[in-house]
């Protein structure tokens, strides 16, 4: 059964509603010429408009009513499902009341989209809603978004879910009036494999994180990489993605070591960190693939030679990070901390709030409401402003948002890949994960 | 109408005081200063020796400048400090402050009526400020992250620039009511009027364009799209533009494309690229028209470039991420 909740607070606490309700925020409120602004403060100071003043005012107003007065307001509403329980926002702890990170769905990330949208009402006369739909399991994502389709005309939606969820959606979608925009699946398959026409990842794949870690080890100069590498199957895909990098951009592996986490002293080779990387010769960095962000909390520090930690700690490829401050971004972070309550915008947020820019600037550029405009607009040439230096656009052969990705530290970004000096026939932003002759997903043959 | 009175009373005292001063009030140091980003302060060039003459320390995060008519107050924007700076040019001291908005980034003065139209980056707003009272006497809600600020010739209109509504508003100034708003390219930025009053130019920053557009239609009449040799489109990030007295040249900086573009205004042909440092943003000209000052963001320091020759002549270090350029000449 799929159900609706109305004005669930942001997070994991008390969630459930008895009925079905539908959520609509309609934060793009409409202000009219007359409306939505203030005075403030005497004014007795000024002037009155002089004539000449007034009658220009008057003219300038003519097509501004015009416009006002002619068709009825359009309304756009896009979907954001998201699952009830989703583990990948359970908090990451320590021990149960030691809280090391909250996760939060990317809601507000959406949510700053809409707002921005605001002005735009009196040029476009369109208003843009966002329906949050929640489900309880990954199975009930491609119904959720079928009955929307069908029952409530929404084209765009804003995919919540883990990779699983993504199979019978395409299935699902397969040759329908939507676009649904992947804003927190990161698995390469999805971009490879699945390759389905409807979506849109405009989160990075894993194979770009890579590429974006790996170009900044080969600019520093680090090409030889000791890994650790995890015991969950994610911990595998992360590896097996860093050593497909490092191939690509002549960095060597020169161990590859399988931890376990654990005190138990008769596992130490595969427990403790000093051992796993006592090994014969030289590396010039550690990488840890950790999916569960245990076991790498001791890697720092704790290695045999004073070396770096990169991947799951201390430096970790993203698509967004509340430091970067170049290209705008230190504005997008205030107005999101602002509206989520004073949470930082993290990397899925940033593909929401992506999403929804895509669906506002594909309304404005096309003048048009029609979902086959929009979308060839979204899926053409079309640059969008990411806030991460060069514009982000969709990759024809298989639909991935291409992106700066950055290299965040904890308190810094250190570099943000494409690194200087890694070139490309047409655009830079495809040295990063699959590009067309890589990729078995050919969308544009 | 004692009001009107007033305004021709204050009319008066500005064009009386412009007069005034071209007769010599002014001292026309010819000084140039370069707001800072990053280390709050302007430094101060001597243009005879390119020499920094002066590190005058301002609140927090000076980026747009602008002079009093008669050259005596320097104003400059402090986006982390919520306030302008008022500064003595003679002085070369900081001697009062205005509030604004939060973050203000760049303003513009309307001294007939003593207001300041200043663009607040985090508050989307823009807001008029009562020079002589000290205070913000309205808000004017815009778009998103509101940036360029150009006050028409009369006072009467305002325009600004919303960075993220990819929108152009004008604004009525007696009312303070957006009366029209024009859609542009990208993350527009910042404008430059022709000297004949009928077109308005603007930056597009991330579609890499200069939008013109037609001041008595407030409509979008052209646009000019930059690629200096050996650069990609997306390089080309156009922020600060400037036109020449006789309306005839315009110079435009490419930001991350690092070189200035030179634009022939009637035929809208490129002329040239000169190559100054990294993403360039602000612009300074002098007013002989023969030099050009370029902050470069990234580089630290700004590039100097010789108008007869079109060539970059020097660079001269300044603070961390230079903003912006205004010449005392």
């Amino acid at each position: 059964m799929i159900r609706f909740f109305m004005h669930r607070r942001e997070g994991k606490a008390k969630r459930a509603h008895p009925n079905p309700v539908l959520c609509t925020d309609v934060a793009g409120t409409a202000r009219s010429l007359s409306s939505g602004r203030r005075k403030a403060g005497p004014v007795g100071a000024f002037a009155p408009p002089t004539l000449p003043a007034l009658f220009a005012f008057l003219t300038l107003l003519a097509p501004a009513f015009a416009q006002t007065a002619a068709p009825p307001r359009q309304h756009i509403s896009i979907g954001y499902v998201e699952i009830e329980g989703d583990p990948r926002y359970e908090p990451v702890r320590g021990f149960e009341r030691l809280i090391l990170k909250t996760r939060e769905h990317p809601f507000t990330g959406a949510q700053i989209g809409i707002d921005e949208a605001a002005p735009l009402v009196r040029v476009l006369n369109t208003e843009f809603a966002l329906e949050r739909i929640t489900v309880k399991s990954p199975a009930e994502v491609a119904p959720a978004v079928t009955t929307a389709l069908e029952g409530r005309g929404i084209h765009f939606f804003l995919i919540d879910g883990p990779a699983e969820a993504f199979k019978p959606l395409a299935a699902a979608a397969k040759g329908r009036d939507a676009l649904l925009f992947n804003v927190s699946a990161e698995d390469d398959g999805l971009r490879r494999e699945l390759c389905a026409r409807e979506f849109v990842h405009v989160i990075p794949s894993l194979a770009m994180r890579m590429d974006a870690l790996m170009q900044y080890l080969a600019s520093r100069k680090w090409r030889d990489i000791l890994v650790f590498e995890g015991p969950l199957p994610a911990d595998a895909e992360t590896a097996r993605a860093f050593t497909r990098s490092a191939q690509k951009f002549g960095a060597k592996i020169v161990a590859d070591q399988h931890f376990k986490a654990g005190t138990d002293p008769r596992e130490r080779e595969q427990n403790n960190p000093a051992l796993l990387s006592a090994i014969r010769g030289n590396y010039d960095v550690v990488f840890v693939a950790d999916e569960a962000f245990d076991f790498v909390r001791q890697v720092p520090y704790h290695t045999v030679l004073p070396r770096p930690v990169v991947g799951s700690i201390d430096l970790e490829p993203m698509a967004w990070h509340w430091t970067w401050e170049h290209n705008g971004a230190p504005q997008v972070n205030s107005r999101f901390e602002k509206k989520s309550g004073g949470r930082r915008m993290e990397s899925a947020d940033w593909a929401a709030w992506v999403a929804v820019k895509m669906v506002v600037q594909a309304t404005l550029r096309t003048r048009s409401a029609d979902f086959l405009k929009q979308r060839d607009f979204i899926l053409g040439d079309a640059g969008f402003d990411g806030d991460k230096g060069l514009p982000v656009s969709v990759r024809p052969w298989d639909h991935q948002v291409r992106q700066a990705v950055l290299l965040a530290a904890p308190y810094m970004v250190a570099g943000s890949a494409p690194m200087e000096g890694f070139l490309h026939r047409t655009n830079e932003l495809d040295t990063l994960g699959d590009d067309e002759p890589e990729t078995p997903c050919h969308m544009n043959r | 109408m004692p009001t009107l009175r007033l305004l021709s009373a204050q009319l008066c005292f500005v064009v009386c005081a412009a007069a005034l001063s071209s007769a010599g009030w002014a001292k026309d140091t010819g000084l140039v200063f370069v707001s800072n980003e990053k280390t709050n302060n302007l430094i101060v060039i001597d243009p005879k020796t390119n020499k920094v003459v002066k590190d005058l320390r301002t609140s927090r995060r000076p980026r747009d400048m602008h002079f009093s008519a008669d050259h005596t107050k320097l104003y400059v924007a402090c986006g982390d400090d919520d306030v302008i700076d008022i500064i003595d040019v003679a002085k070369l001291q900081v001697v009062g402050k205005l509030s604004t908005g939060s973050s203000p980034e760049t303003f513009g003065i309307d001294e007939s009526r003593r207001r300041i139209y200043v663009s607040n980056e985090e508050g989307s707003s823009l807001s008029v400020i009562d020079m002589d009272q000290n205070i913000i006497v309205q808000e004017v809600p815009t778009g998103a992250e509101p940036e360029g600020v150009f006050v028409s010739e009369d006072g009467h209109f305002v325009y600004v620039t919303s960075e993220v509504g990819d929108l152009i508003h004008l604004i009525d100034a007696d009312s303070g009511n957006v009366v029209q708003d024009v859609v542009v390219g990208t993350r527009p930025r910042r404008f430059a009027a022709t000297p004949d009053g009928k077109e308005l130019w603007v930056s597009a920053e991330l579609s890499g364009e200069v939008y013109i557009i037609d001041r008595d239609k407030f409509a979008v009449k052209g646009k000019l799209e930059f690629l200096p040799p050996g650069m990609r489109k997306t390089d080309v990030t156009p922020v600060d533009l400037r036109i020449t007295r006789d309306g005839k040249i315009a110079y435009v900086t490419l930001g991350h494309a690092a070189h200035v573009a030179v634009v022939d205004v009637p035929t809208r042909k490129i002329l040239g690229y000169i190559l100054v440092g990294k993403r360039s943003w602000g612009l300074g000209m002098s007013r002989d028209e023969k030099t050009l000052y370029v902050a470069n963001g990234f580089g630290d320091d700004v590039t100097v470039i010789d108008l007869k020759t079109r060539k970059a002549t020097v660079s001269i270090p300044v603070g961390r991420i230079p903003w912006g350029v205004v010449i005392d000449d």
